[in-house]
């Protein structure tokens, strides 16, 4: 019974260290937004701490890059379990613009598996909110993937590893193994 | 350490009472000019792939599977939402609209995936280049309109070679 | 005098109970108030309530130099305070008061600093190790302080007895003696320190040294060590009503108990406002602080040896 009250405790009391692995400092400045009185986010019970020990959360933002993902790895072993991982800002979802850069890994999953991202460039404190909302339940998802098709035959699956050049001529050919 | 001070700011801030906004339970305005996320339509896009070749983070995908048949993904992963492939795309087939509560656990949630009809010319069967901006823009040349006249000259060969200039529009008024 | 023994014991688990279901409140008026100062909305009242479920039920990582000593220094943090819980009255007399006398009670406090000593030894890293040579040093400069207290009230009521002690012990001679008036001010000016919030809580600074002694516990551990924080902070309050401020507890049941947590709803709201507004001291400005009002105790101890 009290490990039911603690479960449910968890989602009312989110610790939250904040790790910057190489970015620019953008979204570091929308987060300390989030916490100042007019986003207030300390409302939802969610705590700036100062080590990961302490945390359940770690707010990831900026590209893991070649020179701290080692110290990244350390500190998402080092917080006890349950816990979550955000990404924040285009360059821990996805390596931002940096993304073919010499010293960038990529995005922070290459590094520590990530729960949720939320994308931007910085994400408004108003983004970052509505994030920490649908992870507690509180409010639904928005976004879904979206098709748009203009015609009515199917497209085979395509690969870059199927295309085969002949002089000008480059055609599609894929070899199916039965 | 003066504590008379310290009072006094106390209930300065009290009385500035509660700014914290309720912001998810009710929306907040954006401003009228913020670039949220890119929505593409297809109904418009002719495929010319201009906002594949201007994405900085090289974001929109392009893939030509036949001659008459062409996708593009937009990965949503890396967008920095800069507005340049809205700035570009001939149609305005992209809008940078106000949403911005993209937040999900799924990444893939936020791509966007559009397979183009190619049309091909009628007579030869190959695909056809539409106008480009140059083009439209008709930049060609040196240009000698009649400033005496007030007329204009379609071409910098005409004046030489005596071809019909183009005059004020002469309307017969009836009655 | 069997019946008597027991109900001694009940009175110190009473005493402890009732510590260990209101200290998590009084720390979340103390959130929410500095909050509202903020001009913000705040956490809900019952905050800490969720915080320590929800630090019990996180994983235990064991990391640090010694952990046999963690544990030792984890639970004794909290079992020397509810230990003082039960020798101090609150609203009550004194439950345990023929267990010990005032000085159990400045070794017991001492022993709960000590804690928070061996806490960051056991742990093992750099922060710790400057968190804890902090506090080290404001402990030197604060304990004597509150030594002095006690020393004047028993000379004052020529008796080391706690119950005589904690209620109104400093006044006791004729009028209102100078001493008394002396200590009232200097334990005034110094309290925050006791309860380590914020112009002197450099020995745990959040952002500078990243929580400081604490820095390698998680999950039920730390749940203890907030707890205890919580708790010493209403205990002191309990002492120091219980030393200067005694009026009133010899009313009838429900008022006497009643205007006891008022009285310390007041010294909480006293502290947070403090709290809210003043920024943190470097070690050696507080210091500085803690002795000049050292050298105003003594001036003090000695008015009162010599009967004013």
């Amino acid at each position: 019974m009290l490990k039911d009250l603690c479960q449910k405790m968890f989602g009312r009391s989110l610790w939250v260290y904040h790790a910057n692995s190489g970015g620019c400092n953008g979204c570091d400045i929308e987060v300390l937004n989030v916490l100042t009185p007019y986003y207030d986010v300390e409302r939802f019970g969610i705590k700036l701490v100062g080590s990961p020990r302490h945390a359940d959360v770690m707010l990831c933002q900026g590209p893991a890059m070649r020179s701290t993902s080692k110290a990244l790895q350390r500190a998402y072993e080092a917080m006890p379990s349950p816990k979550l991982v955000f990404a924040i800002g285009s360059c821990a979802c996805g390596g931002g613009i940096w993304f073919d850069s010499y010293s960038v890994i990529g995005p922070v999953e290459k590094v520590i598996p990530v729960n949720y991202y939320i994308p931007g460039c910085p994400p408004r404190p108003e983004a970052i909110i509505y994030a920490v909302a649908v992870a507690l339940g509180l409010v639904d998802k928005k976004t879904a993937p979206v098709e748009f098709k203009q015609l009515e035959f199917p497209i085979p699956e395509y690969h870059p590893a199927d295309l085969k050049g002949e002089g000008d001529l480059v055609v599609y050919e894929k070899t199916e193994h039965i | 350490m003066s504590v008379m001070s310290k009072l006094q700011e106390t209930l300065v801030c009290l009385g500035a009472g509660r700014v914290t906004l309720p912001y998810p339970f009710k929306a907040e305005p954006v401003p009228p000019n913020f670039r949220g996320r890119p929505i593409f339509d297809a109904n418009k896009c002719i495929g010319c792939a201009g906002c594949a070749n201007n994405c900085p983070s090289r974001e929109i995908l392009v893939y030509d599977v036949c001659q008459e048949v062409r996708v593009l993904k937009y990965v949503g992963r890396r967008c920095t939402y800069c507005g340049r492939c809205a700035d570009v795309c001939p149609e305005k087939a992209i809008t940078m609209s106000h949403e911005f509560e993209t937040g999900t656990n799924a990444i893939n949630d936020i791509s966007q995936k559009l397979d183009i009809f190619m049309s091909t010319c009628q007579r030869c069967g190959r695909c056809f280049k539409g106008a480009q901006v140059l083009d439209e823009l008709k930049m060609k040349g040196y240009r000698f309109d009649d400033l005496q006249n007030d007329r204009w000259v379609f071409r910098s060969q005409a004046y030489m070679e005596g071809e019909p200039v183009v005059d004020d529009i002469k309307i017969e008024l009836e009655g | 005098m069997d019946l008597n023994f027991i109900w001694l014991i009940l009175g110190g688990l009473a005493n402890v109970i009732v510590i260990l279901l209101v200290a998590p409140f009084f720390q979340g008026v103390l959130r929410k108030i500095t909050a509202r100062i903020q001009s913000r909305q705040g956490p809900p009242i019952w905050q800490p309530y969720y915080d320590t479920f929800k630090l019990l039920g996180k994983e235990d990582i064991e990391s640090g130099v010694s952990p046999k000593m963690q544990r030792f220094a984890t639970y004794l943090s909290l079992a020397s305070i509810l230990t003082v819980g039960c020798l101090v009255p609150m609203g009550f007399r004194a439950p345990m008061n023929g267990a010990g006398d005032a000085i159990l009670l400045v070794y017991l406090l001492t022993l709960s600093g000590i804690c928070m000593l061996l806490a960051g030894l056991a742990a093992g890293s750099t922060y710790s190790l400057v968190g804890i040579s902090r506090e080290m040093m404001a402990m030197l400069t604060l304990e004597p302080l509150f030594a002095i207290t006690i020393v004047i009230g028993a000379l004052h009521t020529q008796s080391f007895r706690i119950d005589t002690l904690l209620s109104g012990g400093i006044y006791q001679t004729a009028g209102l003696p100078v001493s008394g008036i002396i200590m009232l001010g200097v334990m005034l000016l110094s309290f925050q320190a006791f309860v380590q919030r914020v112009p002197f809580d450099m020995s745990e600074a959040e952002t500078e040294i990243m929580e400081g002694p604490l820095m390698e516990y998680s999950g039920p551990k730390l749940a203890i060590f907030k707890y205890a924080q919580m708790a010493k902070l209403v205990v002191f309050s309990a002492l120091f009503i219980g030393l200067f401020v005694p009026w009133g507890s010899g009313l009838v049941f429900p008022f006497g108990w009643l205007l006891f947590w008022v009285k310390v709803f007041i010294l909480v709201l006293m502290v947070t406002v403090l709290a809210a507004t003043h920024a943190r001291y470097r070690i050696d400005q507080a210091i500085r602080y803690f002795a000049a009002l050292l050298a105003v105790g003594l001036v003090a101890l000695i008015l009162a040896s010599n009967g004013l």
